[in-house]
């Protein structure tokens, strides 16, 4: 299938989002916009096969697109170095044809949720903590729920997370993105995700996956297309970079 | 209680105060008290509930004499890590 | 012998993971790990052993980098048509200056290996020669429908016991690089944490994995106590 004519969004070039990128751009989609804020450091390079050595410091939506530019010249790709916003969420995600969402924060996850229903785009959400992948697709107008049918809402902001959650191992994270990107490709070829409706974690360590179904939670304000959007508040560097859900 | 070992993480910026920690503990045995020195603010609420989480155990956090605004924590070693998903 | 600020602030986000630490991470930085294969699903496996702080790779691969290779994420299309071990050292070498990057078999005897071989003799082969030796291997399988990864710490069934036989030919899906990831994965587990659990495959199939452990076959020479007598 030719997905030369396809486009995805992919919030964060870090842990997930770099290797979603990478395999989106080998199975040959047509235009990648990459949207993220935060610049390269040292402690990302365990995990990030966007970034080497010599990226350290530099913006990461820039040097995202610059490599992923490099291995696939024919594809194209768009940076936007800035966080992905209440303001235009909306109309980000409607100007292309799926959105992965590799955030590593959950107001950002729920953002990019709520976005892509109003946009009526389908969503492929990832996450990564620790030895452990999360992965959901939420298709508009399908049988499958959100994240707010299994969540409701973001976990409390006032809630202060512990650095021990800022482990990742890059593999787990590497493993989660990638199939993100397949995830994205089989959708954009008009094929029914594999993560449609389901909820799939993997545990790397004892390499138990489990499966839970996400039905459309009646009244859920997201998959109707109306929950009101909400902008992620920037956060001091220290407690951004240990949030749950962190290791994107 | 004697401590085994003393470390300070104050020069640390969060998640490397716990990373430096942990390695310290890693290196005692079980039922051992590592003394770790640190800043008020987000390592003081954050680290005791990593050892915690971690499976060590939080025998007391305490101002740091002499040192306004630096605490002092003493966590004893726990037992091996806990597989999560057994 | 305890790890440099450098090398704590470098791998930060893994040493907090459980299982790794600092042990785990120093077990990293001595291993030597010999990669068969630098192709589509070997080149994600490559870039999350470097990352991770192997200190030693070899990279076993003979041929030239063709159209197929551009999702391995590791070549760009001007080295198209020179050697795989070349190209992928060089991109290798760019994301971390702590790992030493070599063709095999240039000095040295591996202490692990990933197996991520074009056809299933050589696999075959290499794993055979890696139990014998009784290092840690972890073999790559890709398919159409993603694939699988087969673990196999010393003393485990071998390959020939646990490897798919319905798998062959077929183009490998999107998810090829998952696969590989999923590979470098279960060898940084073999490394970091040795004895720990025995043999097992994980089937990927449309994006969902599955694992099991392996069983020997009947008869089967992994059985033998000792490999270096086995026929």
């Amino acid at each position: 299938m030719n997905l030369a004519t396809k486009s995805a969004l992919v919030i964060g070039a870090g842990g997930l989002g770099g290797p979603a990128l990478l395999t989106l751009a080998a199975a040959g989609v047509g235009r990648l916009v990459i949207v993220d804020d935060d610049a390269v450091e040292t402690s990302n390079l365990n995990r990030q096969p966007l970034f080497g050595e010599a990226d350290v410091g530099r913006r990461k939506a820039a040097a995202a697109a610059a490599r992923v530019q490099t291995l696939y010249p024919a594809i194209r790709v768009e940076a936007l170095d800035r966080r992905f916003d209440a303001a235009d969420a909306e109309d980000l995600v409607r100007s292309v044809d799926v959105l992965v969402d590799g955030s590593d924060n959950f107001p950002t996850k729920f953002l990019a949720n709520d976005a892509a229903a109003r946009a009526r785009r389908p969503l492929v959400h990832g996450g990564v903590l620790r030895t452990t992948a999360q992965l959901l697709t939420v298709v508009p107008g399908g049988l499958g729920g959100c994240l707010r049918c299994l969540f409701e809402s973001p976990p409390a902001e006032g809630e202060v997370p512990t650095c021990a959650q800022a482990g990742v191992l890059g593999p787990v994270a590497g493993f989660a993105g990638a199939l993100m990107g397949a995830e994205a490709a089989r959708v954009l070829a008009g094929e029914r995700g594999a993560y449609e409706g389901r909820l799939l974690t993997f545990e790397a360590r004892s390499a138990r996956s489990r499966i839970v179904p996400v039905r459309r939670r009646v009244g859920c304000p997201s998959c109707a297309g109306v929950q009101a959007l909400q902008s992620s508040r920037p956060l001091p560097r220290e407690v951004s970079s240990s949030r749950p859900g962190d290791g994107a | 209680m004697t401590p085994a070992a003393r470390i300070d993480v104050r020069p640390f910026a969060c998640p490397l105060t716990y990373v430096k920690t942990r390695i310290a503990l890693e290196r005692l045995a079980e039922g051992q008290v590592l003394e770790v020195w640190l800043a008020a603010g987000e390592p003081l609420r954050s680290l005791p509930r990593s050892a915690a989480e971690d499976g060590h155990r939080v025998v007391a956090v305490e101002a740091l004499a002499g040192a306004p605004g630096s605490w002092r924590v003493l966590v004893e070693k726990g037992a091996a890590e806990a597989d999560p998903w057994r | 012998m305890a790890l440099s600020d450098e090398r704590v602030a470098r791998w930060s986000r893994q040493l907090l993971v459980p299982g790794v630490g600092e042990a785990g991470q120093e077990r990293l930085g001595a291993a030597r790990v010999r990669v068969v294969g630098a192709g589509t699903a070997a080149g994600p496996a490559l870039a999350y052993l470097v990352e991770a702080g192997v200190g030693k790779v070899w990279i076993d691969d003979p041929e030239a980098v063709g159209p197929a290779d551009a999702a391995a994420w590791l070549y760009p299309p001007s080295v198209a048509g020179t050697p795989r071990t070349v190209a992928a050292q060089a991109a290798l070498e760019a994301l971390s200056r702590f790992a030493a990057i070599e063709p095999y078999p240039t000095g040295g005897v591996p202490t692990a290996a990933l197996i991520c071989a074009p056809s299933v003799a050589q696999a075959l082969a290499v794993a055979e020669q890696s139990r014998r030796a009784r290092i840690p291997h972890v073999v790559i399988e890709v398919d159409a429908d993603g694939g699988g990864v087969v673990a196999i710490p010393p003393g485990a069934p071998c390959y020939a016991c646990a490897r798919s036989t319905d798998s062959a030919g077929r183009p490998p899906a999107p998810g090829a690089a998952a696969v590989g990831a999923l590979g470098a994965g279960e060898l940084l587990l073999l490394l970091c944490e040795p004895g720990r659990s025995g043999g097992r495959k994980i089937d990927v199939v449309r994006g969902v994995a599955t694992a099991r452990p392996t069983t020997r076959l009947p008869g089967c020479a992994c059985a033998a106590v000792d490999p270096a007598q086995g026929p």
